[in-house]
């Protein structure tokens, strides 16, 4: 394969941390006047610390419709060839783009289109995604047969059971709503201050021109 | 907390974590300071499914769900794309290179350029798929099942951004007797993990997956880093409880927090330290 050679790795990895560290300094003293003394001076100090992060976000948004746009174009390159082969699927792909493109241009604003078939069939599969979960909820004692898989599965049906309008059921329901409040919330915030840790090291190396998307 | 403090403690968070990055990569390169890694299952599984892949003749599917460059979950993008590289590196003994798929437009380059970047092996053509869904994921998950009824993968790694539709993809894999590990940075996408995939990797373990799949030592460098960063944030999420419940919390500032963290760095690097010479 094709390996990058050391100089075009090297400019990447400098260009990537010069663009990170302009972008994180931009962002975090830009617009602030308060971090240079405040005054005239100090306003004008921040507006011009905030600019580059202005430019290069607009960048990342042109860059960010672009690939939209590219990869539209690569799909539809993609399905013609695949029709001169005798794909139906990939030809019927493309009269539906072609419809929904016509559909767009001759009746502005109408989304009939959209919610006769595409919700429809999304609807379809999130009740299929339900039976799914129920299914694989179900065996999850098979699969890990350990207290944590007990405990998972205990959990699940104490929720079901305290999602049930009996009145009989209130002492479970109460328990329920206290295991979502308390128990859940700080697991999920556990599991979610752990992606933020994880975030900010793969930020940081992406940010030092370390990371593996700069240096190939 | 006003916004100019907010500011400066998020520069003092940055520039402590590249020192961080850089001291344990310092002490990563020398062979006697070497930590070693908790053992998890679900990495030791990988080089399996890579051999079975290679000698069935079968591609690997690694997915990278909605994870995009320029949105809140890039981190997890970068994270998956470095995890991805190592696998498919080691998977280019092979003659089918992986399957990727993505439903996020720019993580369609990226997957390309790992595929491009990683695979030495024979008869690279290109198989990235992208399903344009975006964050509604449930049309980029019957894509997904799609390929693997057509290009029937050995095993798939679902490592990104995935809400509860995982679990259509997961059920499909099942089925056709496919190994599946998965981890989302999304809490359906990760309970439906837990639930229903072969292996299971949680929260910040996708972002150490590097260390796990491969042998440079930086990237268990920045393993460590993250295991620091949350041994701190635990001591001081029980400190605040243990201040709160003592009607103390008034009292908190920045001084003793300052005072704390230098507290914990230090006693952290006397175990450290107590711990490498058990091991010697």
């Amino acid at each position: 394969m094709n390996r990058r050679p050391r100089v075009g790795i090297s400019m990447a990895a400098m260009t990537g941390f010069l663009v990170g560290v302009t972008a994180i300094l931009s962002l975090l003293l830009g617009d602030n006047p308060a971090l240079f003394g405040g005054g005239a001076q100090a306003d004008a100090l921040a507006q011009d610390f905030a600019l580059p992060g202005d430019v290069l976000l607009r960048l990342l948004v042109i860059v960010l419709a672009l690939s939209i746009v590219f990869g539209i174009a690569n799909l539809l390159i993609v399905h013609t060839r695949r029709v001169a082969h005798g794909r139906l699927m990939s030809g019927v792909l493309l009269a539906s783009f072609a419809g929904a493109i016509g559909w767009h241009i001759t009746r502005r604003g109408d989304t009939s289109l959209l919610e006769t078939i595409q919700l429809p069939i999304e609807s379809a599969l999130a009740a299929l995604l339900c039976i799914t979960l129920v299914a694989g909820g179900a065996r999850i004692l098979a699969r890990r047969s350990d207290i944590w898989g007990l405990l998972f599965v205990l959990v699940v049906v104490v929720v079901l059971l305290g999602s049930l309008p009996l009145p009989e059921l209130a002492p479970i329901a109460a328990f329920s709503d206290w295991l979502m409040r308390i128990p859940v919330q700080a697991g999920a915030r556990a599991i979610l201050l752990g992606i933020a840790l994880g975030s900010i090291v793969v930020g940081v190396r992406a940010l030092l021109g370390q990371d593996r998307s700069v240096r190939g | 907390m006003d916004v100019t403090t907010q500011q400066v403690l998020s520069i003092l968070f940055v520039l402590a974590t590249v020192v961080l990055v850089y001291t344990a990569r310092f002490l990563q390169s020398r062979a006697a300071s070497r930590r070693r890694l908790r053992p998890m299952s679900a990495f030791e599984r990988i080089p399996n499914w890579s051999s079975q892949a290679i000698e069935a003749d079968r591609p690997l599917h690694l997915a990278f769900g909605s994870a995009s460059i320029g949105e809140d979950n890039t981190a997890t993008a970068l994270a998956n794309a470095e995890l991805f590289h190592h696998i498919i590196e080691k998977n280019s003994a092979g003659d089918t290179p992986p399957a990727l798929s993505t439903s996020a437009p720019t993580t369609v380059p990226l997957a390309s350029a790992k595929v491009d970047a990683a695979w030495t092996g024979a008869g690279a053509e290109l198989n990235v798929h992208w399903y344009p869904q975006g964050k509604r994921a449930l049309g980029y998950a019957a894509g997904v099942t799609a390929v693997i009824g057509d290009d029937t993968p050995s095993a798939h790694i679902l490592a990104g951004s995935f809400g509860a539709e995982l679990g259509l993809i997961l059920d499909s894999a099942r089925r056709n007797r496919q190994g599946t590990l998965a981890v989302s940075d999304q809490l359906e996408g990760q309970a439906v993990a837990y639930a229903m995939a072969d292996e299971v990797l949680i929260g910040e373990e996708l972002f150490a997956a590097p260390a796990y799949v491969s042998d440079e030592g930086r990237a268990a460098a920045d393993a460590i880093v993250m295991d620091v960063w949350r041994a701190l944030l635990m001591i001081l999420v029980t400190l605040a409880l243990v201040l709160g419940v003592a009607g103390q919390l008034p009292w908190f500032s920045w001084q003793l927090l300052a005072v704390v963290v230098v507290v914990a760095l230090v006693l952290g690097a006397i175990l450290w330290t107590i711990q490498r010479r058990r091991d010697q």
